[in-house]
């Protein structure tokens, strides 16, 4: 019942972390800090699963932003799984930034993708 | 030696002191005011350096320094002294008086008396119908004799005081628990009930006649803006019940606050009360509604069934009741998921409003359900229920918490904290208001993102040396929304986090958006017309 649950898991050499519930102001940077120490150095990618997310603010879109940049600076990936039908979908579309976060449909998509 | 002139003052003296303690008033001084008078009294009367009252401490067989006329440390030192030890030891275990007409320090175990260089000490036992309650001592810095008048006299006085000193006693203890254990029951139940938009809330807490015992309540937001409500009892009465309460209550919500549904919070209450060196049994509810669709998960440790009121009728809520918190390890029962309709109230009580003497538990319930069925709101649930009890004798302490899923006004207006948790409240809420006004889920879901973006706005440059709030404002007319957020501060266009790209997503979710700062303010007005 808190404002959003984090799952994470190992696939091949990437972190899956799936986040349920709510992301906005009050728990984003938390997210942030918690995805980025989720991923190991050794690990080649993060795939952030945003499919079962019921709400994404803007704060939400700006630690996407910022956790592909230090992941980048690790050199490490960010992968997202964003359904185009997802309420985190309506987000990134009203920000206009759905066509430039290079999301993909399923956890499948994206690990082919970053292998 | 006294001489015979001073022998005979003396007497006519004591026999004034015996005549003024024999006043029924001094039965009714509290211990802290008997220094002032009976010691007085006596320490004149017997030209005496001082006098004191030691009390035995029951649970430890110790003699107490409560009061003391001539060397107040031995009270403030809190000198204890063991039953058959020393001079005062052995006064309480032989009943007996005792005179020491030259101190052998050795036997002397008060370190205070030896320090003050007291030498002559006479003492006799504190006796309340065969019961020793203490010791009543004077002492001498010089060494003198105490004659046999003295030992009558002192005897004499210990006899008309011991029982007013005993009844004091109880008194200050009874009163000395009930105050703490009243003061401890207050500073635990929640000041403030929850402020929310679509429930409303009341609570009455009331102590038996005699005694407070271990019942609480609690109603406190979980994150995203459901709600929880918990009651419980503890088994037993005074301090000891009322402090387990408050660790119950403090672990219960602490558990409801990570996150857990009813049953696992109340499965891992129970695991925190098996760890806690003497614990005692105790009965708890806790119940989670969400007002966005009021749906309300309920469990039970061992308590009674909850009441829903609303539209005329009460009926209890059937959850499956799990052992009392306590009682036995047991694994974690299921969450029983029930709605509580607009307009209805979820009632929460302890058993001392229902319990009474010769009169079945279900009956005294089903009499409470008539009784509670007219209520239209929390408040009248809870000063119905109430009201039907018999207060000034009242056996068992009695706590209630009622929560009523309000009607949502056609017009909305919120007052919330400016703080970032404050958003997925505003959220819920909004959301439900738009449900209820027949708008789709497209409109539902861009309008809150827009209003919860202006919110967010208003959250992060909200600066005020008062705690600082926001206002939302929303009505409906002709098929269109309007939505007017309000804040005390100045709009920034970006400062830690995009701040553009919230005022993107306002743009684009709305057909029209106006931002309007001055000094007193900003104010977001956005509106939308809705598909039914």
């Amino acid at each position: 019942m808190k404002l959003a649950d984090l799952q994470l898991s190992s696939r091949d050499r990437a972190v899956v972390a799936r986040v349920t519930g709510e992301i906005d102001l009050s728990n984003a940077g938390y997210l942030e800090r918690t995805l980025l120490e989720a991923t190991p150095n050794d690990t080649i990618s993060l795939v952030l699963d945003l499919s079962e997310l019921d709400y994404l603010d803007s704060a939400g879109i700006q630690i996407i932003y910022r956790i592909r940049e230090s992941l980048r600076s690790r050199g490490q990936i960010l992968a997202l799984v964003i359904p185009s039908t997802s309420p985190a979908n309506a987000a990134l579309r009203l920000a206009g930034v759905d066509r430039h976060v290079d999301a993909v449909e399923t956890i499948d998509d994206a690990l082919r993708g970053s292998a | 030696m006294l001489s015979p002139a001073a022998a005979d003052l003396a007497s006519s003296q004591q026999i004034r002191t015996l005549y003024r303690l024999n006043d029924p008033a001094l039965s009714e001084l509290g211990l802290e005011d008997l220094p002032g008078d009976l010691l007085v009294l006596l320490r004149d009367a017997l030209s005496v350096d001082t006098a004191a009252i030691l009390l035995l401490d029951p649970e430890t067989d110790q003699l107490v320094a409560r009061a003391a006329k001539g060397i107040e440390e031995e009270v403030e030192q809190g000198v204890r002294i063991p039953i058959g030890l020393g001079f005062a030891g052995r006064i309480a275990a032989e009943r007996v008086a005792i005179f020491i007409a030259d101190v052998d320090h050795a036997d002397i175990l008060n370190p205070i008396l030896r320090e003050k260089g007291i030498q002559s000490l006479l003492g006799v036992p504190l006796i309340v119908e065969g019961d020793l309650i203490g010791v009543l001592h004077v002492g001498s810095l010089k060494p003198r004799v105490f004659t046999a008048r003295d030992a009558a006299m002192l005897q004499s006085a210990a006899a008309r005081a011991a029982p007013g000193i005993e009844g004091a006693r109880l008194l200050s203890a009874l009163e000395h628990e009930h105050g703490v254990a009243m003061l401890l029951q207050r500073s635990l139940l929640p000041k403030r009930l929850v402020d929310a938009v679509g429930v409303s809330a009341a609570s009455r807490y009331v102590p038996a006649s005699d005694e407070v015992g271990g019942d609480w309540y609690d109603l406190f937001e979980l994150p995203g803006g459901r709600l929880g409500v918990a009651i419980g009892d503890v088994v037993g009465h005074g301090v000891r019940a009322a402090a387990f309460m408050g660790q119950l209550r403090t672990a219960l919500r602490a558990y409801a606050l990570e996150g857990h549904g009813p049953a696992r919070t109340l499965e891992l209450v129970d695991h925190y009360v098996q760890t806690m060196p003497d614990f005692s049994m105790a009965t708890a509810a806790y119940a989670v509604l969400d007002p966005e669709t009021g749906a309300l998960a309920v469990a039970s440790s061992g308590h009674l069934p909850a009441i829903i009121v609303g539209h005329g009728e009460a009926r209890l809520v059937s959850f499956p009741v799990e052992p009392p918190l306590g009682a036995v390890a047991c694994g974690s029962g299921e969450d029983y998921e029930t709605r509580l309709a607009i307009g209805e109230t979820l009632f929460f009580y302890t058993d001392g409003l229902v319990e009474r003497r010769g009169v079945p538990l279900t009956d005294s319930i089903d009499e409470l359900l008539q009784i509670v069925a007219p209520a239209a709101s929390a408040e009248e649930v809870c000063r119905l229920a109430i009201e039907q009890l018999a207060l000034e004798e009242l056996p068992d302490d009695v706590a209630i918490v009622a929560l009523q899923n309000c009607e949502i006004p056609a017009d909305l207006h919120l007052r919330m904290p400016a703080n970032p948790g404050a958003l997925a409240s505003v959220r819920r809420i909004l959301r439900r208001w738009l449900r209820h006004l027949g708008a789709g889920d497209d409109d539902t879901t861009e309008i809150t993102l827009a209003v919860s973006e202006a919110c967010a706005n208003a959250v992060e440059h909200a600066y005020s040396p008062a705690p600082a709030e926001f206002e939302v404002r929303a009505s409906e007319s002709d098929g269109e929304v309007t939505i007017v957020v309000r804040d005390t501060g100045r709009w920034r266009a970006s400062r830690h986090r995009d701040r553009g790209r919230g005022l993107k997503i306002i743009n684009a979710a709305m057909d029209a958006v106006e931002v309007s700062s001055a000094a007193a303010g900003t104010e977001v007005v956005m509106r939308r017309g809705i598909h039914r």
